[in-house]
């Protein structure tokens, strides 16, 4: 999976900035999967569109339907400029499964450490 | 977690419940009116030797004036919207009245009252005072309770945009003229959607959006200014008149317009209210306030949904459903079920902060062109969803 393009960007109510991207295929079961590794997913199967989030706390969080290849990304405000590529990571990641999941740990690991040094700084 | 393919129903008919923001669709007039005035040469007073096509700003202030019941359409103002028009008359009566001094507002207000206060407090012009409202409503004694030895101004809304309460703005009006001090109504959720009759209500100035209830385009509103002299200029430019002179006509409406005016605005104004005109501003109310009842009977059947009131005066819903944020709520109506709906704060966060604390909510607002079929279709949608998250 990878991302065609960029539909609309805003700024939410709560400072994050948000991005809503077209994928080159719709999301799939084993990438909500590996998403669970790394935050918390909710999944309401009963509506008229599957519909999912994914929230990795500071990091950001993920809404859109299963099988749908729309999604909308929510970056937090204070780390943008650490998290600009991190859907982009997911996405890659995502289709190596454990090892991917290893890889992606390690970057979690290395962003933490960078969010630390600046709160530290603040 | 079974993922199964996800139907397209791109073409399916949306739903359209945002109409507190802007109303959609608009009526086949309106439509027919911007496209003839685009399609002629402009009239322009003073600015062309042609006067062939109608002379949109004068038609559409005096249907405005009818409309309102007012004195002269020339007082009538055309601005970009109601947020311009609130800036001129509370930036213009602060000019106007030189010392700094008192003003208050109240908790109900959208930013575009809130913002220019608060800037003028913060640059030390004034001190304000706002008003808590009680149930849906704010108290005309707590008005007049907050009046002060040095109180000049009064700024509040006829009609709150997350709770749809209508404010008693007759007696805060009647008992604020009687005491001098000056009334600016923010009328930006009422024009249209009610009857209002401003030969009734001594209010000083009343502020309104065309894109709304007026059934105009966006980019087109304007005020009712009492007496002109009661605010400053604080625009200048051409009009098309007295060009001569370097300093800005003092004429009603020159005084606080320059520039070329909106005229596919203005145009697009003067249809919409001719529509409420033809229409009756009484069946338009009525219409407003059964689809509205429709949608809150439907949402008091559910468990799970928070009603913020439900006896609102005006067409408009504010909810929550416990469990799910307002903004994943409405994303999830959007794109699954094509009801298109607004969340967050909607510009008034003091609203909020008293309601919600501050998380924001959904509001459904309807417009004289929504049916049964729509309410039915969206309490649906927000039942399946509400049951969806508590599953």
């Amino acid at each position: 999976m990878r991302i065609v393009k960029s539909v609309q960007t805003k700024v939410c109510v709560d400072g994050s900035l948000m991005k809503e991207y077209v994928l080159d295929e719709p999301l799939t079961e084993e990438f909500l999967e590996f998403l669970k590794h790394f935050g918390t997913l909710r999944f309401m199967e009963h509506l008229k569109k599957p519909y999912f989030s994914f929230e990795q706390e500071y990091f950001i969080s993920i809404k859109g339907f299963a099988g749908d290849a729309n999604v909308e990304v929510r970056y937090n405000k204070n780390f943008q400029d650490l998290l600009a590529d991190y859907f982009h990571l997911l996405l890659y990641y995502g289709r190596q499964g454990v090892p991917g999941v290893v890889k992606m740990n390690g970057i979690v690991q290395s962003i933490r450490d960078r969010m630390k040094i600046r709160l530290d700084a603040d | 977690m079974k993922i199964t393919h996800v139907s397209q129903d791109e073409n399916s008919p949306i739903v359209y419940l945002n109409n507190a923001a802007t109303t959609w669709p608009k009526p086949r007039g309106v439509l027919r009116e911007v496209s003839r005035c685009l399609r002629m040469p402009l009239n322009e007073p003073g600015r062309t030797t042609g006067n062939g096509s109608t002379d949109y700003p004068a038609a559409a202030r005096e249907s405005l004036a009818a409309l309102f019941n007012t004195g002269p359409p020339d007082h009538f103002v055309f601005t970009h919207n109601a947020t311009d028009a609130l800036n001129l008359l509370i930036h213009g009566f602060v000019k106007h009245a030189g010392a700094p001094f008192h003003a208050i507002t109240t908790e109900l207000e959208h930013n575009s009252v809130l913002r220019p206060l608060h800037a003028l407090e913060t640059g030390g012009a004034i001190t304000l005072s706002v008003v808590p409202f009680t149930g849906c409503t704010v108290d005309p004694a707590a008005i007049k309770k907050a009046i002060r030895e040095d109180t000049r101004l009064v700024v509040m809304t006829h009609g709150s945009n997350v709770l749809g309460s209508v404010q008693q703005i007759r007696p805060i009006a009647e008992y604020l003229h009687a005491s001098g001090i000056f009334f600016i109504v923010d009328g930006a959720q009422t024009a249209g959607h009610i009857p209002i009759d401003l030969s009734d209500i001594p209010v000083d100035a009343f502020a309104f959006t065309g894109h709304k209830a007026l059934f105009g385009i966006p980019g087109i509103g304007g005020f009712y200014l009492r007496d002109k002299d009661s605010i400053a200029i604080t625009r200048q430019g051409g009009t098309g008149t007295d060009s001569r002179s370097l300093s800005h006509p003092d004429e009603m409406p020159m005084r606080f317009e320059a520039g070329t005016p909106n005229y596919p605005g203005i145009a697009s104004l003067y249809a919409g209210v001719r529509f409420i005109s033809t229409t009756g501003p009484e069946r338009i109310e009525k219409r407003g306030k059964k689809l509205t009842a429709c949608l809150i009977r439907e949402l008091q059947k559910q468990e799970h949904v928070e009603i913020y009131n439900t006896a609102p005066d005006l067409p408009l819903v504010s909810f929550n459903i416990t469990g799910l944020g307002n903004d994943e709520a409405g994303f999830i109506l959007a794109k699954a079920y094509r009801v298109i709906m607004r969340t967050g704060l909607h510009c008034a966060p003091l609203v909020h902060d008293r309601i919600d604390g501050g998380q924001g909510c959904i509001r459904a607002s309807f417009s004289y062109f929504n049916t049964a079929d729509d309410c039915r279709r969206a309490a649906d949608a927000i039942r399946e969803v509400a049951q969806g998250a508590h599953r």
